[in-house]
């Protein structure tokens, strides 16, 4: 059996015993809780509910309440009924195991707490009884009741699916001071304060084998208004040091509006360690962990810095790439070893490299064919030679946003480099874009 | 002079047959170029140590493929672009590209990685450290034992030199059908690596990718056949 319920008429109108009465109860069952109509529930399950309901009685006796009815059963509809509705003469009530819905059936409909709109509609259709509501189908239920009269169809066959005990919100790790006789404006003895509780925060983290996303530095203010900054980390983690670092750049940024009067230290979200399966030959998986949170630690210091290219179809080269932001697990997964093995190695190419922006340039040109070539060009360190040059390539469009039309070359340029140079059809000026390396 | 030293170079050799300078007793990270492994003194790049490469062209593809081929190895290899240089186009998944804001996020960036002890080969590229950054960055490479590469002009605190350009007539191009040249296929980097003790040199011969360039297909632009002058 796992729920027990205790009622008498007079909690109806006097809610308030009930609830000074539940924890007391605490005594003989981990959870109690009451509801709207004057009733407390008692979690007895994984519990032996004969003892439970022993001790609840003695309880009851203790603290002179005299006519409280309990009813015990395995599901919360039977109990409710059992305590409401069973015998009057009977302080307890016990419905055996598997017989909730034969125990439910016989009540009227009533006691499943329809609305009146419902009942009477009930009433009409000559549906007294439980058990007569419970013997339709599902479907001819919903036809003609509605959601509401399908919720009490569930009810009718001891199908109960209320939660009467709601999961109680672990507590998570925190720290605080707080100081009355004087007030806190030096900023090395808040980092100082801090770090105490930021060592009893981590430290109770990692007793229970996490760690922090997000914390929440809170400052009382003589004021008597609260400054909270968040800090949320990019891995989770439990570590002090990180966490200071963190909390420090906070520090650096913030303006109080008055001398601190106290501070708390507060995890707002955590999560568990991560442990993931490694591979013997694999010799990357040992550092794996320490590459992350160094990896980490760059995002939390300077923003998004690592990244990796999305390439579209854009015919201009300067807008074909679109860097996107990767998380360093991912990251790390993927420039593990599992990336490179098999694969051959990989055989140096000279690749175009782009400048950020192109560059203007002065361009002596050369007619050949119908077209103009660059022979020399001055950029900002002076005048450069071109050997071989080819092109040229053009290409042009952009009609609906910028239009854009150029002539590429490739020219060898004295020193060897093969240079990336265009001439803005559009404009007519001339400008390098990138060189190959 | 130059007799004297050579002299006493032979003598030391004589005496020492199997001594090795400091500098090249050191494991090392193989670029996966046996030509270049070959001119470096302990056969790649050397662990725990700077390596500075002063580039004139072909730094970047061989020290890209030198990525490539840690990775396959089973290690990580991270590329720090200082100046935002490299191409997307043309970037390969393994090792990992980071594209700090500033050169002093980048020498940052550097010093963390390093330190972090994950990674085999790192790159520094697109910025010049100073004196003074240069001392940490070696300090914190011998600490985590990576192989750490500047493509930077600065080398004094360098254990080892590199110096490569590309050799202007060892393109090979292909023609148009005018003989004229068309399209670079590929080119010939000159590679010098200088340690003390040691100066070796060699030529390689790498092809050139070229991205794919798309022409518009529209015909009302004036300059889609050229503009006379």
């Amino acid at each position: 059996m796992s729920f027990v319920c205790l009622w008498t008429p007079r909690w109806r109108t006097d809610a308030a015993s009930a609830a000074e009465l539940a924890p007391a109860l605490l005594a003989c069952v981990p959870r109690v809780t009451t509801d709207a109509r004057g009733r407390i529930w008692a979690d007895a399950r994984g519990l032996d509910v004969g003892i439970v309901v022993e001790a609840i009685a003695s309880v009851m006796s203790e603290r002179g309440e005299t006519d409280v009815r309990i009813g015990a059963a395995m599901t919360a509809m039977a109990a409710e009924i059992a305590a409401e509705y069973g015998r009057r003469n009977a302080e307890v009530v016990f419905v055996e195991p598997g017989t909730d819905a034969e125990f439910v059936a016989p009540h009227s409909v009533e006691v499943l707490g329809a609305s009146p709109q419902l009942l009477t509609l009930l009433e009409g259709t000559g549906i007294a009884t439980c058990g007569d509501l419970a013997r339709l189908d599902q479907e001819a239920v919903e036809v003609r009741f509605g959601v509401e009269g399908v919720r009490l169809w569930h009810l009718a066959r001891a199908d109960d699916r209320r939660l009467i005990f709601t999961e109680v919100p672990r507590e998570l790790p925190h720290a605080s001071l707080d100081w009355a006789d004087y007030t806190l404006t030096d900023p090395e003895r808040l980092v100082f304060i801090i770090n105490a509780l930021a060592e009893r925060v981590t430290t109770s983290l990692e007793e229970r084998g996490e760690s922090a996303r997000e914390i929440a530095l809170v400052l009382s203010l003589a004021n008597r208004e609260q400054s909270i900054h968040r800090v949320r980390f990019t891995r989770p983690t439990a570590s002090r040091k990180t966490w200071m670092r963190q909390l420090r750049a906070v520090l650096d940024r913030v303006t109080l509006g008055d001398a601190i009067t106290g501070v708390l230290l507060r995890v707002e979200a955590i999560a568990a360690r991560r442990s993931p399966q490694g591979d013997l030959f694999d010799r990357g998986f040992a550092s794996a962990g320490a590459t992350e949170q160094a990896l980490a630690q760059l995002i939390d210091d300077q923003g998004e810095i690592l990244l990796t290219p999305r390439r579209t179809e854009h015919p201009l080269l300067e807008r074909r790439t679109r860097w996107v932001a990767e998380s360093p697990a991912l990251l790390v997964e993927r420039s593990g070893s599992a990336v490179g093995a098999g694969r051959a190695p990989a055989l140096p190419h000279l690749t175009l490299q782009l400048l950020p922006h192109p560059e203007p340039i002065t361009v002596l040109t050369r007619e050949q064919r119908d077209h103009q070539i660059p022979v020399r060009y001055r950029d900002a360190r002076g005048w450069h030679e071109l050997g071989e040059v080819s092109g040229p390539d053009r290409t042009s469009g952009g009609h609906w946003e910028e239009m854009y039309a150029r002539e590429y070359f490739r020219g060898v340029r004295e020193d060897g480099v093969l240079v990336w140079v265009y001439r803005d059809a559009l404009h007519g000026s001339w400008f390098i874009h990138g060189w190959w390396d | 002079m130059p007799t004297s030293v050579a002299a006493l170079r032979a003598l030391v050799e004589q005496r020492f047959p199997d001594a090795l300078p400091i500098t090249h007793r050191t494991t090392a990270v193989a670029t996966g170029l046996a030509a270049l492994d070959h001119i470096l003194p302990s056969g790649g790049l050397p662990r725990g140590r700077l390596s500075a490469w002063v580039s004139q062209g072909g730094a970047t593809a061989i020290l890209r493929a030198a990525c490539l081929a840690t990775v396959t190895g089973g290690e990580r290899a991270a590329w720090i672009d200082g100046r935002g240089a490299v191409g997307g186009v043309v970037w390969d998944d393994g090792p990992i590209l980071l594209r700090p804001k500033s050169p002093a996020h980048a020498l940052r960036t550097a010093e963390e990685l390093l330190r972090s002890g994950g990674f085999g080969l790192v790159v520094l590229s697109g910025l010049e450290p100073a004196r003074t950054e240069t001392v940490r960055l070696t300090r914190a490479v011998r600490e985590g034992g990576a192989a750490l590469v500047t493509l930077a002009n600065e080398t004094s605190m360098a254990s080892l030199r590199l110096a490569s350009r590309v050799l202007p007539s060892g393109y090979r191009w292909r023609l148009d059908p005018f003989g004229g040249p068309a399209v670079a296929q590929q080119a010939v980097i000159h590679v010098r690596a200088q340690a003390p003790g040691w100066n070796a040199q060699t030529n390689l011969t790498i092809p050139i990718a070229h991205h794919e360039l798309r022409l518009s297909l529209d015909a009302a632009l004036a300059d889609r056949r050229g503009v006379r002058r």
